[in-house]
């Protein structure tokens, strides 16, 4: 180094280093200006980043940066030159087709994914996210509910107890109670969570199971709302041409009760369009008064509606899996189908 | 329930309709239709034969030789069943025949005799589970008639979903209501074949009654409300006719006896469960409905299992022993038998909660318990006595005692409910004209007895009695008649909720995104735990349900990590948020955290061809964890070297999580080999387990410092620091002295070898001073180094390397 500023030294060094490579007539030319500039031994430039280690300390890292600075861009002059010349990727040139640097990569579980694609239709709705314990009371998973122990639609059969009058949730719906204790009308909720039921393991069936929860309580709501957001939903989630059919059925919570059923128009590759069948997605209905009540809400005052669905069997379906055990598998590559 | 569409049609004459329309009806009004099934389908070839004459075959014990009149011509037919005989009409598959499981009759030659054709048992027909011999057939036939045709299987049987709330609809005449209100006519019950037209008359009582001979008392009023009886005496007890067995068979119910029979078909029409005594085997003659005492523990039921009873169980009973289980089973000891001649036919009506307290004690349902539990209507039990009783007389003979019991000391009393007009309109959200609401309810059996104000009175029938009982019953039944169909759809207004997203979700959404940003697969693991798992116990598992509620994430994490090397998996990195359970106080539930673990094997990142593979580390690990703990606890949880209790970290390379009062709340680190399945090949394995705060903390609002305008001065130091010295203490004894010019510390190196002494590595930071206000000299950055080496050597025997 004979300048007394090692910067502007090396500033020097790159207008030279440029006027050689871009002066290169032929890849002879330009191979010998990489040796003179960047060669291992011999290069100039090269040995520059050799000799950082004498700098002091002071020094080194701007200059350390600069040089380094210099070496990408002489190194860039001398692939373009080399592109311009003709000469082929290959031996000792840099391959753009070699497979590029990634990180791994990760994903979401399918179900998740599908709680979550549910959770922002409904966030567009103006519904939020409520949760609740999944080890619950007799009260909230039953009475409250309208579900006298004693009657045929507590049937504990498929409920799991651990002491007492203590279970694990059935369904999402004990959320419903819990929400509406701590919080006054207008009640605009999904809850999604695991629920417990004294299932086997098979095709259809998971002893655990996630649940979405939804409930809709304020002044003036009507079957007629109900129906209309339940369509919008379906529409929003399958596509614009969804439709909806609610089947009348029973539930202790709720009165009018429903089974609601969509039906899906499929385009097909060669652009035909396709119905499928009724497909049914959810169990839904009016809130039952006698919840309303048992909330500290005036019946009278309020009305609303609520649904469960489950998020597993709809993952299901829009995936093609055929069988729920498959997603507890947690097999990386059955993960990886479903990664974004 | 299983439901015969020709039985259907025979109670609604109107009605027309395909089994595919039945069901689509049926599924709009509540009661979907799982399947329907033809039980003659299958066996449309088998046509009734006549057996002319069975002998030995000359060459086998054990097989006959038959002639066989199958309608076209006499054959030959080799016969394995011990109870074929000349002169009766049995079910026969001709050659070229297909049975169920697709299996064609051919001719063939048996021990040398040729045989052109099968006759067959109902078990190769598909009709019932008995091999015990080939099916004889009663009545007379025509030799090649179709067996379906002549059987009556050419029938279709729906199998019908009732909820919970509509024991109505557990009877054919209930569903055909139904179907009746869609405008096909109203129900009728169609008259029975041979119907000698009986007419009884009824001793009433409300605690104790008495007729011919046969008294009935009502001890437990509170369980059973009306018990009534009819006494037919010199019936002889024998097969039902043809046309009763088909309609039993169309139902999906097994013909027993006339007498049963007809108990089963009055069941299944109008959904009243009767009961047959027989008379002789009654003690007294009487019936005592009373709850069991504690002298009586056991009770043999008419299945022969004997079952332990309790003092709330109500039985029937008759002078001396219970006969029946009430509403539930009839005993071994009084059922009617081949040699019965006098029957006392029961008629009652029992209080549905004790019914289901009873056969849910006794671990049992029986047609009667699962229609008694669902509600019976409780006006129609003299129909249904009086059309038992001219059933029996039309198919077992005998003559009726004019003079039948009726105790009944609760009688029922129809309610009236209120229903406003306004009310329909507010939870429906569509205006509805008395006229029509009239319209809907009256094919249903309810009946508006008169209005005020907008304000219908409704009269509810005894069988919708259970079910509808408050203004929104009715609604329901408004709305359900009036069709979901036909309600608009039009999305109106609505306000925002007053709940705010529940900041957990926020947090699991945060972490989600980061754990799949770092390569992270998310598993979803039921959260039930094998022994040794789990604290908290389920009362009541399934085989396939563990036993316990998980403790950890952990530990169902690393078996699914396991799973997936087993299937060659080299690389498995999976995380998941969910419930981890603990014991809280005796009787309440359990405590719940909501947890974040994670599992991690195999490389650093995907095979490149410029680097060497490496696999994931203990810093990996650290960062994993880190990331963790920062986004849960924003700073205020500190990750250190520590331990955790149990086998399945390795105590030399564990991390633990304080928050900011102590409390452990995480830990992390390599799992020992002998905590988790893996192949020769697979690298270490790593964890963490981080309890996420039941608190959620908000992220912090990032505050605005303005950026330097002067430069900075940097110092590197090569220090020699004792193995007994953590890196982190001596970074924080540097932070401590270097002066508040310091802005920034970092280590960048770490050596170790022959350079330097043994019992020590070299650690080289570097330390970055600045000033907001002006460009510092290097004699003051210098005096700051200078203190702090002073300090690192004093304090810490660390050392400048030289």
């Amino acid at each position: 180094m004979t300048d007394s500023n090692p910067i502007d030294a090396l500033r020097a060094l790159e207008a030279e280093a440029l006027d050689a490579i871009s002066g290169a007539p032929d890849e002879d030319a330009l191979e010998d200006a990489r040796v003179a500039f960047l060669g291992r031994s011999e290069g100039r430039l090269s040995a520059v980043l050799r000799g950082l280690g004498q700098l002091s300390a002071n020094e080194r890292p701007a200059v350390g940066q600069e040089a380094n600075r210099v070496k990408a861009v002489v190194t860039a002059a001398l692939e373009t030159r080399s592109a311009a010349l003709g000469r082929p990727a290959g031996a000792s040139g840099l391959d753009l087709t070699l497979p590029s640097r990634k990180p791994w990569k990760g994903g979401l579980h399918p179900i998740t994914q599908a709680v979550d694609e549910i959770w922002h239709i409904f966030r567009d709705l103006g519904f939020s996210r409520a949760r609740g314990p999944e080890a619950d009371t007799e009260w909230y998973n039953f009475e409250a509910l309208n579900t006298p122990l004693d009657h045929p639609a507590a049937d504990e059969q498929d409920t799991l107890y651990l002491v007492d009058s203590v279970l694990l949730r059935s369904h999402t719906s004990p959320v419903q109670m819990r929400t509406m204790e701590r919080h006054e009308p207008p009640i605009r909720i999904i809850a999604p969570g695991w629920v417990y039921r004294r299932d086997t393991y098979d095709a259809t069936h998971t002893p655990a199971f996630m649940q979405i929860e939804g409930l809709v309580i304020d002044e003036g709501v009507t079957f007629v709302d109900f129906k209309a957001t339940l369509a919008e939903f379906a529409r929003r989630y399958w596509g614009p041409d969804t439709v909806i059919r609610l089947r009348p059925s029973f539930f202790p919570f709720t009165e009018p009760s429903a089974e609601v059923d969509v039906k899906r128009v499929i385009t097909r590759p060669d652009g035909t369009r396709e119905e499928t069948d009724w497909l049914e997605i959810m169990g839904a209905g009016m809130v039952d008064p006698a919840v309303i009540e048992n909330a500290g809400y005036d019946s009278e005052r309020y009305t609303g509606w609520a649904f469960g669905m489950g998020p597993a069997r709809i993952a299901l379906l829009k995936h093609g899996v055929d069988d729920l055990r498959t997603f507890f598998e947690n097999d990386v590559r059955f993960l990886g189908q479903f990664a974004r | 329930m299983n439901v015969s569409k020709r039985w259907l049609h025979d109670l609604v004459p109107g009605l027309q309709a395909t089994s595919a329309e039945l069901a689509e009806h049926l599924a709009l009004r509540g009661a979907p239709v799982d399947t329907i099934s033809s039980p003659g389908e299958d066996i449309a070839d088998v046509v009734v034969a006549k057996v002319l004459s069975a002998r030995q075959h000359p060459n086998a014990d054990r097989l006959s030789l038959c002639e066989v009149d199958g309608g076209d011509g006499v054959v030959q037919v080799v016969c394995g069943a011990p109870n074929v005989r000349g002169g009766t009409y049995y079910p026969f598959a001709p050659v070229g025949a297909v049975l169920p499981g697709d299996f064609r009759i051919k001719k063939a030659k048996i021990r040398g005799e040729l045989s052109q054709g099968m006759l067959c048992s109902s078990k190769e027909l598909g009709l019932g589970r008995e091999h015990d011999g080939i099916m004889e057939l009663t009545g007379e036939f025509t030799p090649g008639e179709s067996f379906v045709t002549a059987m009556g299987l050419d029938d279709a049987t729906l199998d019908v979903e009732i909820t919970a709330n509509r024991g109505d609809l557990l009877s054919h005449a209930g569903v055909a209501r139904e179907l009746a209100s869609i405008g096909a006519g109203s129900v009728v019950l169609p008259e029975l074949p041979g119907d000698p037209g009986v007419s009884l008359a009824y001793v009433e009582g409300t605690g104790e009654v008495a007729a011919g001979g046969v008294t009935i008392r009502i001890a437990d009023p509170d369980l059973c409300s009306r018990y009534m009886g009819a006494i037919i005496r010199g019936v002889k007890v024998g097969p039902s006719p043809e046309w009763l067995q088909k309609r039993l068979r169309g139902a999906g119910a097994r013909p027993i006896s006339n007498v049963v029979d007809a108990t089963n078909y009055v069941m299944l029409e109008l959904g009243q469960p009767l009961h047959a005594f027989d008379l002789a085997r009654l003690a007294g003659p009487g019936i005592v409905v009373r709850r069991s005492s504690p002298s009586e523990p056991r009770f043999t039921t008419l299945d022969g299992e004997s079952r332990a009873l309790n003092t709330n169980m109500l039985m029937i009973c008759d002078a001396e022993r219970p006969v029946a289980i009430g509403g539930v089973m009839g005993g071994l000891d009084s059922e009617v038998e081949d040699d019965t001649t006098d029957v006392l036919l029961e008629c009652a009506l029992f209080d549905p909660k004790s019914i289901r307290a009873t056969r849910k004690a006794l671990n049992m349902s029986t047609d009667a318990s699962y229609r008694f539990e669902r509600g019976v209507d409780p006006d129609g039990l003299r129909t249904a006595l009086e059309r038992c009783v001219a059933l029996i007389v039309a198919t077992a003979g005998g003559t009726v005692d004019a003079q039948a019991l009726d105790c009944c000391p609760v009688r029922f009393a129809p309610s009236l409910v209120d229903l406003r007009l306004a009310r329909i309109e507010k939870l429906l959200g569509v205006a509805f004209e008395a006229d029509y609401v009239n319209e809907l309810l009256h094919p249903l059996g309810f009946v508006v007895e008169g209005s005020t104000d907008g304000t219908l009175h409704v009269r509810v029938p005894g069988y919708r009695s259970y079910d509808v009982k408050r203004e929104v019953d009715l609604i329901e039944e408004i709305a359900r008649t009036h069709g979901y169909d036909a309600f608009p759809s039009d999305l109106g207004p609505s306000r925002p909720g007053s709940v705010p997203d529940h900041p957990m979700f926020l947090l699991e959404d945060e972490l989600r995104a980061a754990m799949v940003g770092r390569g992270l697969f998310e598993a979803h693991t039921p959260a039930f735990a094998p022994p040794g798992e789990g604290d908290v116990e389920v009362a009541n598992p399934l085989a396939s349900t563990e036993p316990f509620m998980r403790r950890s994430l952990v530990p169902a994490l690393l078996r699914r990590l396991a799973y997936n090397l087993a299937r060659g998996n080299r690389d498995v990195r999976l995380f998941e948020i969910g419930t981890s359970f603990a014991k809280a106080g005796p009787g309440s539930p359990p405590h719940e955290e909501t947890r974040l673990a994670a599992v991690l094997v195999g490389r650093r990142e995907p095979p490149h061809w410029s680097v060497a593979e490496e696999a994931l580390g203990v810093w990996d690990l650290k960062a994993l964890l880190e990331d963790v703990v920062g986004r849960a606890y924003r700073g205020s949880a500190a990750v250190a070297p520590g331990s955790v209790a149990g086998d399945t970290f390795d105590a030399q390379t564990t991390f633990v999580v304080h928050d900011a009062s102590g409390n452990a709340v995480g830990h992390g680190g390599r799992v020992l080999g002998t905590a988790v399945d893996t192949p020769v090949w697979a690298s270490q394995v790593w964890a963490l387990e981080v309890t996420l705060p039941s608190n959620v903390l908000a992220a912090p609002v990032a505050s605005y410092s303005a950026l330097p305008t002067v430069p900075a001065v940097e110092r590197d130091l090569a220090l020699i620091i004792p193995d007994a010295v953590a890196a982190a203490v001596a970074a924080d004894l540097i932070r401590g002295s270097a002066g508040e010019e310091l802005e920034a510390l970092e280590l960048f190196d770490l050596y170790r070898g022959p350079a330097v002494p043994e019992g020590t590595r070299s650690v080289a930071f570097r330390l970055r001073f600045r000033s907001p206000e002006r460009t510092l000299k290097d004699k003051e950055v210098d005096r700051n180094v200078t203190v702090v080496l002073k300090r690192l050597e004093e304090e810490l025997g660390v050392k400048v390397r030289g």
